[in-house]
């Protein structure tokens, strides 16, 4: 990550969040991955953070002076990548 | 934080605790909000959120719920953190005959009461919702309901009196409650110190228990599991709240309908309702699995069954996250809105359930009001600790 990064880079590309969002949501109070999100939507679209969110973490432990450790990252969940519902769903589903 | 000294200590920053130290404030008190992790970071960001009144049981349920709609809508101007409320309505829709049965006997009821709920025939109920099985039966419709995002309303709630009245405690830990030798609350012990105190509110939710437990209080709260999936953003091919009448049944006891086997195991039942963000969010599920908040594959099976059983446009739609969230389950199906005789200066706001973001505004007045020593708005016996003890 470059050293002076602009408040109106992009982070998270699918949420359209920029890294001027992320630091206002820190400085209403988030302190990692996952506050930075519930205030932003960064990682919340399409790649869900596979994209922007080592960035989001850089850029917390950057404003806060923090460890990557405590910034965290957001909880991995099923479904790895997106799959339609008629696959989840369906009759074929393998148990 | 040593030798602060409030004239309330609310534990846990959920939407009950944010909303207590909210109405509070309003009302004049000093206020410390505590909160072992931070803001909405337990059950009220592992949710949907819409404030209903076609899921509330006729009687004391719909009275809250409707005073609650009708509170959210003040704090739309009065909180200047948008939290996306909308109010576009919410349906019910039956599968069975037997359902649209029960549904439209449920339906006039609450119409006796005065709340303004519609039966919608099969057509009506394709002219509200053009994706939806062709096959359904019919359903209920309020437009009254709304919906709105959990997690914004409890950072609303804080912006608005946070070092205005309100002092936020996040990541840290409550160890213990001081009572004087009347048994009467002194004050809350926590990692970072002491905070002097003559009231405490519990909004602990799930873990409501353990707070319980330091004034030998027994909260018999148990977490409930839901699983909800997200879809990936679309056109708004879903215009409001809907949810399977199923849902009613495994919401209450009461309604005996025949269930899908392959959905009861986890007490699945259809619910979807679009976010401002063009996803929509699809439940889900209810099971006592402890405090874990996994999404077993079973149960996104089970979901996803239902969703395109309802909405077949789903078959071909993306699904892109699960999560879940555990719930304060009472047996009572009612929420503790009370103080407690025995331990004079003790509050609890707990046991919603599924519904707290619906009931968060109205709860919040409520103990504020209970504290203030006013009148409360809504008649608290039904809410009340000393209820009797099997309905708990």
């Amino acid at each position: 990550m470059k050293d002076n990064l602009r408040d109106d880079e992009l982070v998270c590309r699918c949420e359209e969040v920029t890294v001027g969002d992320i630091r206002k949501a820190i400085q209403a109070g988030a302190r990692d991955v996952t506050e930075v999100k519930l205030r932003t939507r960064a990682g919340m679209g399409l790649c869900q953070g596979r994209t922007c969110e080592l960035l989001v973490q850089q850029i917390i432990c950057r404003e806060l002076g923090i460890s990557a450790d405590k910034a965290g990252f957001s909880t991995p969940r099923t479904p790895q990548r997106p799959v339609t519902f008629g696959t989840l769903g369906g009759d074929g589903f393998d148990k | 934080m040593t030798n602060k000294s409030y004239d309330v200590v609310v534990i846990g920053a959920g939407v009950m605790g944010t909303s207590c130290a909210y109405h509070l404030v309003k009302k004049g008190f000093k206020v410390a909000l505590i909160e072992k992790i931070d803001i909405a970071r337990g059950t009220s960001s592992h949710c949907d959120a819409v404030a209903l009144i076609v899921d509330k049981m006729p009687g004391v349920d719909a009275a809250l719920g409707y005073a609650s709609i009708q509170r959210f809508l003040e704090l739309k101007n009065e909180l200047s953190y948008d939290f996306e409320l909308h109010q576009k309505g919410s349906m019910y829709a039956c599968e069975t005959d037997q359902e649209m049965d029960i549904a439209s006997k449920y339906a006039k009821s609450m119409q006796d009461d005065g709340y303004d709920i519609d039966i919608l025939n099969p057509k009506e109920l394709l002219e509200h919702e053009p994706f939806m099985a062709k096959d359904l039966k019919g359903g209920i419709f309020s437009k009254a309901c709304c919906g709105l995002n959990p997690f914004k309303l409890c950072f609303a709630f804080v912006d608005q009196v946070k070092g205005k009245g309100l002092d936020v405690y996040s990541y840290t830990d409550v160890k213990g409650i001081k009572l004087n030798d009347k048994n009467a609350v002194e004050g809350v012990e926590t990692d970072k110190g002491f905070l002097s105190t003559k009231k405490v509110v519990n909004c602990a939710g799930v873990w409501s228990p353990e707070i319980g437990k330091m004034v030998g209080v027994d909260i018999p709260v148990k977490p409930r599991k839901g699983v909800i999936l997200v879809s990936a953003t679309s056109f708004p091919f879903c215009n409001q709240k809907v949810q399977e009448f199923g849902y009613m049944v495994s919401k209450f006891a009461e309604f005996k309908c025949k269930r899908d086997p392959d959905v009861e195991k986890y007490n699945v039942a259809f619910t979807i309702e679009p976010s401002k963000a063009n996803n929509v969010l699809i439940g889900s599920s209810r099971n006592f699995a402890g405090y874990g908040v996994n999404t077993e594959i079973e149960i996104i099976h089970a979901i996803a069954k239902r969703a395109i059983r309802f909405y077949p446009i789903l078959k071909e739609m993306n699904c892109i996250r699960s999560y879940a969230g555990v719930r304060p389950f009472l047996d009572a199906h009612l929420p503790l809105i009370t103080d407690v005789d025995k331990v004079p200066g003790y509050y609890i706001a707990t046991g919603h359930e599924g519904d707290g973001i619906s009931l968060s505004p109205m709860t919040g007045r409520l103990i504020s009001e209970l504290i203030a020593g006013e009148k409360p708005y809504l008649d608290l016996a039904p809410f009340s600790y000393n209820r009797s003890k099997k309905n708990n």
